[in-house]
C-alpha cells in the first residue's frame, strides 16, 4: 500500500496461543507499514505471555468482555491515537493479510466508509458450514429489508473503517455478535458500507466466538438486536 | 378480608421492613434500591389496616375476592421491581465494560512508560 494514512490492524485474541504468533508474523511480513494491536480478551491460556515475549503491542482486558467489547476497545485506542483507518482481523488465521490492502483500499479512496472482506462474492476458499451459510443468508436478507443495504458476508470480521466510523464505533458497538449489527447501525447512521472479495481459510486453532451459531439463541438475539437498532437509530443522510 | 389475612399482611410487611432495614444498616443494600421494597411494605400495611381501600379497588376493577386483588397487585409490584433490576444490571454491565476498556488502555500506557524508565 502506498499511503501516508495511519492504519491500525485490530486483532481480537481470546485463547489463540496456537495461532496468534503466526497471524501477527504473517501480517508483519505482508504489510510491514501498518501498525497493529492485539486485544487479549482475558485469555486463560498462554496468549498473554506470548504477546509479551514477542514484544507485540497489545491490550490486556482485565475481565473477559467478549468479541464486541474487545474490538471496541481497539477502536477507542485507534481514536485516542489518531488513526485514519482501522482494520479488524481475526487472530485465528482465518483472514489472510495478503487481502489487507484490498479491504483498506476502498476506505482510503473514500469509496466506502466501511469495507468488508467477503468470502461469498467469488465463492473461493473456505466457505463455512451449510447451516452457517443459511443463517448468514437470513441475516443478510434481514439487513437488506431493514436498511436497503445488501451485504452478503454479514458475519465477516475482516473489515476496514475510516476515522469517522472509528469515532462512531468507539462509542457505539454491540457486545456479543457485533458484526451484523455494526453493518446496520453504520448504514442507518448514513455511512457507506460495501464488500470486496477475499479468500478466507479455515480457522487453524482455538474455537470460534460464534460457537452457538447453530443454536436458535444466536439468530433470535441478532435478529432482535437488528430490529431494535432499526427502531432506535435515526436514519441520516450524509 | 378475614382478620387472619390482615394479620398475615401486617406480619409480612413488618418482616419485610425489618429485613430491608437490616440490609441497609449492614450496608448490603443502598437506599436507592430499598425504596421500592419499602413502598411495598407501606402499601401492605395500608391494605391491612384499612381494608376499605381494597374494597373500593375491588369494586372499581370488579374482582370477586379482595384477596385476589391484593395478590394481583403484589405480583405486579414484584414485576416492576424485577424490571427495574434488569435495567440496573444492564447499566452496570455497560459501565463495567467502559471501565474494563479504559483500564486496558491505561495498562498499556503504564507498561510502555515503565519500559522507557
Amino acid at each position: 500500500m502506498n499511503t501516508t494514512a495511519k492504519i491500525l490492524v485490530i486483532i481480537p485474541c481470546y485463547n489463540e496461543e496456537e495461532t496468534i504468533v503466526e497471524t501477527v508474523e504473517r501480517l508483519r511480513s505482508a504489510c510491514p507499514e501498518v501498525d497493529f494491536l492485539v486485544i487479549n480478551d482475558c485469555s486463560t491460556d498462554r496468549s498473554a505471555a506470548l504477546l509479551e515475549s514477542h514484544h507485540y503491542p497489545y491490550l490486556n482486558l482485565p475481565v473477559n468482555l467478549g468479541i464486541g467489547g474487545g474490538v471496541q476497545c481497539g477502536y477507542r485506542y485507534a481514536r485516542a491515537n489518531g488513526y485514519d483507518v482501522a482494520v479488524q482481523m481475526d487472530g485465528d488465521g482465518q483472514h489472510d493479510p495478503a487481502y489487507l490492502s484490498a479491504v483498506v483500499e476502498p476506505v482510503l479512496s473514500g469509496q466506502y466508509d466501511m469495507c468488508i472482506g467477503s468470502r461469498f462474492i467469488t465463492r473461493e476458499g473456505f466457505q463455512t458450514s451449510f447451516m452457517r451459510r443459511v443463517g448468514i443468508r437470513f441475516l443478510s436478507a434481514l439487513i437488506k429489508l431493514l436498511c436497503g443495504q445488501r451485504v452478503q458476508d454479514v458475519t465477516s470480521g475482516f473489515r476496514a473503517v475510516n476515522a469517522e466510523l472509528i469515532d462512531y464505533f468507539a462509542d457505539h458497538y454491540a457486545s456479543d455478535y457485533p458484526e451484523p449489527e455494526a453493518i446496520l447501525s453504520s448504514t442507518l447512521a448514513g455511512y457507506k458500507v460495501g464488500e470486496v472479495p477475499v479468500i478466507m481459510h479455515e480457522r487453524q486453532g482455538g474455537v470460534s466466538s460464534i460457537r452457538t451459531f447453530q443454536s436458535a439463541y444466536f439468530m433470535i438475539k441478532v435478529s432482535l438486536s437488528l430490529i431494535i437498532d432499526r427502531l432506535s437509530i435515526k436514519k441520516t443522510r450524509r | 378480608m378475614t382478620p387472619q389475612f390482615q394479620f398475615i399482611m401486617i406480619l409480612g410487611a413488618v418482616l419485610l421492613l425489618i429485613i430491608i432495614f437490616m440490609l441497609l444498616k449492614k450496608g448490603k443494600m443502598t437506599v436507592k434500591y430499598s425504596l421500592l421494597w419499602l413502598a411495598l411494605a407501606v402499601v401492605l400495611v395500608i391494605f391491612a389496616v384499612c381494608p376499605y381501600v381494597v374494597y373500593v379497588l375491588r369494586d372499581l376493577l370488579d374482582v370477586q375476592m379482595p384477596v385476589n386483588l391484593v395478590f394481583m397487585l403484589v405480583f405486579c409490584f414484584v414485576l416492576v421491581v424485577l424490571i427495574s433490576l434488569s435495567i440496573a444490571v444492564s447499566q452496570l454491565a455497560e459501565k463495567c465494560k467502559r471501565l474494563t476498556q479504559e483500564n486496558a488502555l491505561l495498562e498499556k500506557r503504564v507498561r510502555e512508560l515503565e519500559k522507557k524508565l
